[in-house]
Parts: structure tokens; C-alpha cells; sequence
């Protein structure tokens, strides 16, 4: 990543920080209830939520490419976006748990879909760890987590069509917090300006960590030379 | 007429290089004597041109009259025998020669099973288990598989181990009749049974 | 072709009589899973008797015995295959295909011995009688046909590992809960009486889950079996 990018980034997350806190709560007392101020974790939360969904379906895409083509280079891409979906589920989870207990007076309720979801995202990377470090051979370990993470990317493809049947009475997540049913922006124009800019700066951030660790990663691997 | 054709073949664990730039050719009628110090990379050779572990580098093909073979015959032509393939302990003699003639998709007549037992100095134990046996008679069934198979390209990882003399008599007499209707290599660190094959490939450390 | 089908269903069958064959002489993996489904079907009876469960709660039960017993020991089939060094036997002697739906096909039978045990003890100690048989024949049968299919790749994939402890349970429950969720929804169902109307949707989600579940074990099932 280049200086500039990382110093925009520094620039944009600041602004988000600081805009989070200084403007209006983004709370809309139409369809939420509990503490506005608290309403404030939402410009990190959903965006912390959002990396780690987007973390699940990198790895996915890169175990499918290592089972094409067998280069190592694509399993430590898989393991990275893994390791770091598994950071940003538990930090969503936290502040998803900080939220719930603000708004909903309860840190965990089961019949909360999206709650139920980001625990069921960390089962399945703490899964997919649980198998890495069970193997020792570099390249049996590769094929077989990435046979795992397909499955389990399967398995996950149909939770999201029984899940929402299973939980649509009972949500409380607004649904429309974000996009109305017409895939309209729901949010003014303040609030939309810093959730789309937190979005933006924890994607960048996300890219930026991922590339960082596949480095270091890879440097430790060039230590062991690989025929490919 | 079946060709086994082996190119550049290398292998690596992680840093350490097994063997590298293995190139050789062997046809029906042919043998190949692979010899080398312990820990020279004998074993994962032959599991590597078997297709049991991925290739780091190279080729390897099978052609039978000049027809390139679909990697998946391999099971059809090939037998391996080698301390680290089992037999299964919880079935019979005669019950495990004749799973793996129904795996190949022929079941084998009784007839074709009393003669290989009889063949490996096996006669009249086909019908207690496996467990039951020792190391050398686990040994001579593994043969007496190979002979219900008659594969077209036999690979031997250490042929006579466990076996007594009567025992390395038998496999030597198979060895020379193999040479004969099939290709043939061997693994080994015995002088004499690396003789029964006409070439020979030495492993370096 | 026919005969190269026929070949096929030969093979398979044979490796599905080879392991029932060693099962009737070891019962490894079935005395482990009927006494694991008998000691959790006992402690909940015993804890359970003196409340008086809801119908929704003891569908719940029965599929989490079911589950449980499973994970105790349908990975047998292939661990042994590691473990006894005879793997290399079945990689050398037929296609990988084969192996998987012979090793499935072995899981269905214990399963299906699994669940013509359990199913009376749990009429007998819970106090329930499904309301409607159709319906929870229609939860069973596709129910142990998927546990069946996507614990067998789960177990080729344990078999391979170094360590094996319990990975076998945690690397087959994110695979299976779409399964469970559903089979649940469908035995509450049977066990409160409805209609069949109401069982469309999670019916349809198990079949669709039994067939491309199966579909994709077996495409992978290549990836691991051949390193």
C-alpha cells in the first residue's frame, strides 16, 4: 500500500471517529428504541460486520483457486482471509454484544438472526483452525482446509435460506437501517456520509491488513522454498 | 504393451529436496532396480509415480500401444507391494483376495484363489484371519494378491521384507516371471534383489 | 457401458460388504454409537422425567441424540482405513468414487440400525408418539441419507489429519446444522400433527441439501482421498 493511501486512510478513519461522535445520533426513533448516544457504535459496528462477511467469501475464492491449481501461494491467501474474517467476527461480535445490552438491555439473545449468524461465521473459522493445526504436512493441510472451507461455504449458502424463515418474527434489527425494501437509502444525509466513510476506511484497512500478513506469511514460507 | 514414461520428476518437502531431475522410461518386458541410502527418497518415488503424492515437478504418463492412458488406470494396471500397505486384518486370507478382485470388478473363482495361496506357501490358511498371521505370511498374501491381479506394471518396495528363505525363494521365482509379462521395478537396498532387475537408478542423499 | 455401470455398483457394494463384514467381527464403530445414543437417551429420560417436556423441545432431543451418536463413530469407517495402513489398497485398486459411496452407503446402514433402536426407546422412556408417521418417516429417511453423505467427506478429511481428538465433531456440526434446522422443523411437525403444507419448505431445503451436499462430497472427495 502506497504512503498516500495510508495517509488518507488515517485522515478518513479520524474524520469517521470524529464525525461519529460530534453529529446527530443516527438513531431513528420511528423504528428504534434505546439510547440515541449509544446508536453511535452502529458507524462501526456494521462496517466491522460487513469485513468480516467479505473476509468468509475471499477465502472461499482462494481455497477454490488452490484446489485448481495447487500453489501454495493461494492456501496462505485462504488461511490469511481466515485468520483476519476471524478477528473482525469477534470485534463485531463485541461491539454487536455492547449494543444489544444498550438497546435491547441483553449482551446475547438467541433468537436474534444476525446474532445467531456472526457466531455461527466464528464456529466455522474457529473450525477451519482447529483442522490447520491438526495437520502436519504443508500440502495435505492445504488441500484439506480448503475442501473444508468449501464445504463449509456450502453449508453456509443454505443456513442463509433456513435462518431468516426461521427468525423472521423475531428479529429486532431494523432491517431497513441501511436500504429500504425499494433498495432505496434509508439514512440523512449526515449519517450516510459517515457510515458509507467507515465502510470505505474498514475496507481499506481490512485490504491493507490482508496484504501486510500474506507478506509476512509468505516471507516465512520463502525461508522453506517451494517447487510449484 | 504398456509405457511407463517418468520426466524431470522432482520432489520437495517443504525445504528439503527428496529427489530431483528423474527421467526413465520402461516398458512391458522391462525392470528398473531403484536403489539408494535410507531416507533417499526411494519410497516417495514410487508413491509419487504411483500418483499417491503429488509431483513438486515433472511428468509422469502411462501409454498402453502408444495410447496415452487416462491417469485413472492406473488401479487397473498397477499392483504395489510394500511394507506400508496393509492387508485388512479383520477379513480372511481368501476374503481379502477376493475384495480386491471385486474392487478390480471381477470377483475370483475359488480355483484362481486356492492356486495363488498355494503358489505363495499360503495352501490351506485362506480361511483364518489375517490377524491371525505373521509378518512373512502377511507378506506372501500381499503376493498372492498381486497373482489373482495379474497386473501389467508392479512396483516392489522392499520385496522380501519379513520373508524367511523359502519365502525370498518365491518371491525371486515371481520376480523373473513378472519380468516377463509385465514392467517391473524394485526398491530396495539388498544387492541381489536389486540384480533381478536389468537397470538400475541410484537415489543420492 | 452397462457392464462398466454394473462393474461399479459391484465395487462399491464390495466395499460396503468389506466393512460390514469387519464391523459384525469388531463392532467398533456400532457398539460406540448404540451406547452413546443408549447413555444420552437414558440421561435424558432420567432428567427429563419428572418435568413434562413440550413436544418442540423433545424433536429437538431426538435429533441432538441422533447427531451426538453419529459424531461417536461413523468416522470409524475411514480412520481404520488410515490407521491399519490399508488405505493404500483401496487407492490402488478402484476409483475414488467408489470408496465414497461404499463408505456412505456403510454409514447409512448403521445409521439406519441406529435409528431402528432408538426410535421405540424413545417413544417408550419420552412419552411421545409421533402424531404423524408419514411425516417423521419423511424426517428420518432423507434426514440419516444427509448425515450419512456429508459425514463421510467430514471423515475422510479427519482421517488425514495428525491429530484427530475431536475434529471429527467440530468440523461436522457448521456442516450439518442447515440439516438439523431442518429436520427439526419437520419432526416438530410430525410430533404436534400438521399438515403437510407445513412441511414443504424445510422438506424441500433437505432434499435439496442431501443432493447437492452429496453432489459436492463427491467432487471433493478426490482432493482428499488423492494427496
Amino acid at each position: 500500500m502506497k504512503m498516500v493511501w495510508k495517509i488518507l486512510l488515517f485522515l478518513v478513519m479520524t474524520a469517521v471517529i470524529i464525525g461519529a461522535f460530534v453529529t446527530a445520533s443516527p438513531m431513528n426513533p420511528a423504528i428504534s428504541v434505546g439510547s440515541p448516544d449509544a446508536y453511535r457504535i452502529f458507524y462501526f459496528h456494521v462496517p466491522q460486520a460487513w469485513v468480516a462477511s467479505l473476509s468468509f467469501l475471499v477465502a472461499m475464492f482462494y481455497s477454490i483457486r488452490y484446489l485448481q491449481t495447487r500453489r501454495m501461494a493461494f492456501d496462505i491467501r485462504a488461511a490469511v482471509a481466515n485468520r483476519l474474517g476471524l478477528f473482525f467476527a469477534v470485534i463485531a461480535t463485541v461491539t454487536g454484544s455492547i449494543f444489544a445490552k444498550m438497546t435491547w438491555g441483553e449482551f446475547w439473545n438467541w433468537s436474534e438472526i444476525r446474532e445467531v449468524s456472526i457466531f455461527l461465521l466464528m464456529v466455522i473459522y474457529g473450525a477451519y483452525f482447529a483442522l490447520r493445526s491438526a495437520v502436519a504436512d504443508p500440502d495435505k493441510r492445504a488441500s484439506l482446509s480448503a475442501v473444508t472451507s468449501i464445504l463449509f461455504a456450502m453449508a453456509a449458502i443454505f443456513l442463509i435460506f433456513v435462518l431468516p424463515r426461521m427468525y423472521a418474527e423475531f428479529s429486532q434489527h431494523p432491517s431497513d437501517s441501511v436500504v429500504d425494501e425499494e433498495g432505496q437509502i434509508t439514512m440523512g444525509r449526515t449519517v450516510a456520509l459517515i457510515f458509507f466513510s467507515s465502510l470505505a476506511a474498514f475496507t481499506a484497512l481490512y485490504v491493507w491488513m490482508y496484504r501486510l500478513t500474506i507478506r509476512v506469511d509468505e516471507t516465512g514460507h520463502n525461508r522453506t522454498p517451494e517447487g510449484d | 504393451m504398456l509405457k511407463l514414461e517418468v520426466k524431470n520428476l522432482a520432489k520437495r518437502f517443504g525445504p528439503r529436496k527428496v529427489f530431483a531431475e528423474i527421467s526413465f522410461s520402461l516398458e512391458t518386458g522391462q525392470s528398473l532396480a531403484v536403489t539408494g541410502p535410507n531416507g533417499s527418497g526411494k519410497t516417495t518415488l514410487i508413491k509419487t509415480i504411483l500418483g499417491l503424492a503429488a509431483p513438486s515437478r515433472g511428468e509422469i504418463a502411462l501409454f498402453r500401444d502408444e495410447k496415452k492412458l487416462e491417469f485413472d488406470a492406473y488401479y487397473k494396471e498397477a499392483f504395489l507391494i510394500a511394507p506400508y500397505m496393509n492387508l485388512y486384518d479383520t477379513l480372511t486370507g481368501r476374503e481379502n483376495l477376493l475384495f480386491l478382485s471385486r474392487l478390480g470388478g471381477l470377483a475370483a473363482t475359488d480355483e484362481a484363489m486356492e492356486a495363488a495361496l498355494d503358489r505363495v506357501g499360503l495352501a490351506g490358511r485362506g480361511k483364518d484371519l489375517v490377524g491371525g498371521y505373521s509378518s512373512g505370511m502377511k507378506q506372501r498374501l500381499k503376493y498372492a494378491a498381486a497373482l489373482i491381479k495379474k497386473p501389467a506394471a508392479v512396483f516392489l518396495d522392499e520385496p522380501t521384507s519379513n520373508l524367511d528363505e523359502a519365502g525370498k525363494g518365491i518371491v525371486f521365482s515371481l520376480i523373473k516371471e513378472w519380468k516377463k509379462t509385465a514392467l517391473v521395478v524394485i526398491a530396495t537396498n539388498e544387492k541381489e534383489e536389486a540384480t533381478l532387475a536389468e537397470r538400475s537408478l541410484e537415489l543420492g542423499r | 457401458m452397462p457392464s462398466g455401470a454394473l462393474n461399479w455398483v459391484g465395487s462399491v457394494l464390495a466395499v460396503t460388504a468389506k466393512d460390514i463384514r469387519s464391523e459384525f467381527r469388531t463392532r467398533y464403530a456400532l457398539n460406540a454409537i448404540l451406547m452413546f445414543a443408549l447413555v444420552t437417551l437414558t440421561v435424558i429420560s432420567f432428567g427429563l422425567g419428572l418435568l413434562n417436556p413440550s413436544k418442540e423441545i423433545l424433536a429437538a432431543l431426538f435429533w441432538i441424540i441422533l447427531f451426538f451418536a453419529a459424531m461417536s463413530g461413523l468416522a470409524h469407517a475411514f480412520v481404520r482405513e488410515e490407521e491399519s495402513g490399508t488405505s493404500l489398497v483401496l487407492k490402488l485398486s478402484c476409483p475414488g468414487t467408489v470408496v465414497f459411496f461404499g463408505k456412505m452407503i456403510f454409514n447409512l446402514i448403521l445409521l439406519g440400525v441406529l435409528a431402528i433402536l432408538i426410535v421405540p426407546l424413545f417413544i417408550i422412556l419420552l412419552k411421545i408418539i409421533p402424531a404423524d408417521w408419514g411425516i417423521f418417516l419423511l424426517a428420518l429417511i432423507p434426514g440419516i441419507i444427509g448425515l450419512a453423505g456429508a459425514t463421510t467427506i467430514v471423515a475422510a478429511v479427519v482421517s488425514q489429519a495428525t491429530v484427530k481428538g475431536a475434529l471429527f465433531t467440530v468440523l461436522s456440526f457448521p456442516v450439518l446444522l442447515p440439516l438439523l434446522v431442518a429436520v427439526i422443523e419437520i419432526t416438530e411437525v410430525a410430533f404436534l400433527g400438521g399438515t403437510w403444507a407445513e412441511i414443504k419448505a424445510p422438506l424441500q431445503l433437505l432434499i435439496a441439501y442431501d443432493v447437492v451436499m452429496t453432489t459436492l462430497s463427491v467432487m471433493l472427495f478426490d482432493f482428499v482421498w488423492r494427496q
